[in-house]
């Protein structure tokens, strides 16, 4: 069955949605899981939630030909927002280091000593959230273009476009700091 | 707030396959949607307004019914 079929079982009959769950709950997991930087329990809590809300909203759901998964990251990504914006303290994302040389490479920024790094780190950090959400789906949890373009519901052209405009702002940022 | 480190340790940030199947469970999610979309009403002796109401509804009916 495809996951149409499935959806419009589901707005019918709740039971359907447990296979909607099956399908998507790793992957929700990974994501979220990975936006938080491995904090475990908080990520099961996390894609609870997307699934509850997910679940109740399923009837304002409109199939517009993008993947039901894309919808279902959407709301991960509102909730990941959310518990970053609740939480008092600050959390630390730890990025793999060679995610962080494509981003640099990308960025047209050449390779750096382990100073540089931080120092490179700390200007991503200064950066508005939404645009570190953009570089963090694109280069560090590895989604293409047309991925992010689904999550966002905005044209592939235009994800590509908004990336390079935060790695060109990135790059701008680093030759003046240098 | 979010802050970005890099992992040099090279732990990666994958969940195993244990972690994920101690979260998944669909029957805790459909109880947890359950209790959240569906809780029970109040009953009406403890809604005091919607209480008052009814009793002054009755009175009203009763005073109609003395009345004829």
């Amino acid at each position: 069955m495809t996951d149409s079929e499935i959806v419009a079982l589901a707005k019918e009959r709740q039971d359907y949605f447990g296979e909607l769950y099956e399908r998507y709950f790793d992957q929700i997991f990974r994501f979220v899981f990975k936006r938080l930087g491995g904090l475990e329990s908080e990520a099961g809590d996390i894609t609870q939630h997307t699934f509850i809300k997910a679940m109740a909203n399923l009837n304002k759901y409109e199939d517009r030909g993008l993947p039901f998964s894309s919808w279902l990251y959407r709301i991960a990504q509102n909730e990941v927002n959310m518990y970053f914006r609740n939480s008092k303290g600050n959390y630390t994302v730890e990025i793999d280091e060679s995610k962080f040389k494509d981003l640099c490479e990308e960025a047209e920024i050449n390779y750096m000593s382990a100073d540089q790094q931080e120092q490179l780190i700390n200007l991503l950090n200064k950066l508005e959230q939404e645009q570190l959400d953009l570089l963090e789906l694109r280069f560090f949890q590895g989604m293409s273009f047309k991925e992010i373009a689904d999550i966002y519901n905005i044209t592939e052209p235009n994800a590509k476009m908004r990336v390079y405009r935060i790695l060109e702002k990135l790059n701008k940022k680093w030759s003046d700091e240098k | 707030m979010r802050k970005f480190s890099i992992d040099k340790e090279n732990k990666g940030l994958e969940p195993s396959e244990e972690q994920i199947r101690r979260y998944k469970d669909f029957s805790r999610l459909h109880h947890d949607y359950e209790r959240l979309t569906k809780r029970g009403k109040k009953p009406v002796y403890q809604d005091p307004k919607l209480y008052m109401l009814i009793v002054l509804i009755g009175i009203i009916l009763l005073i109609i019914l003395l009345e004829e």
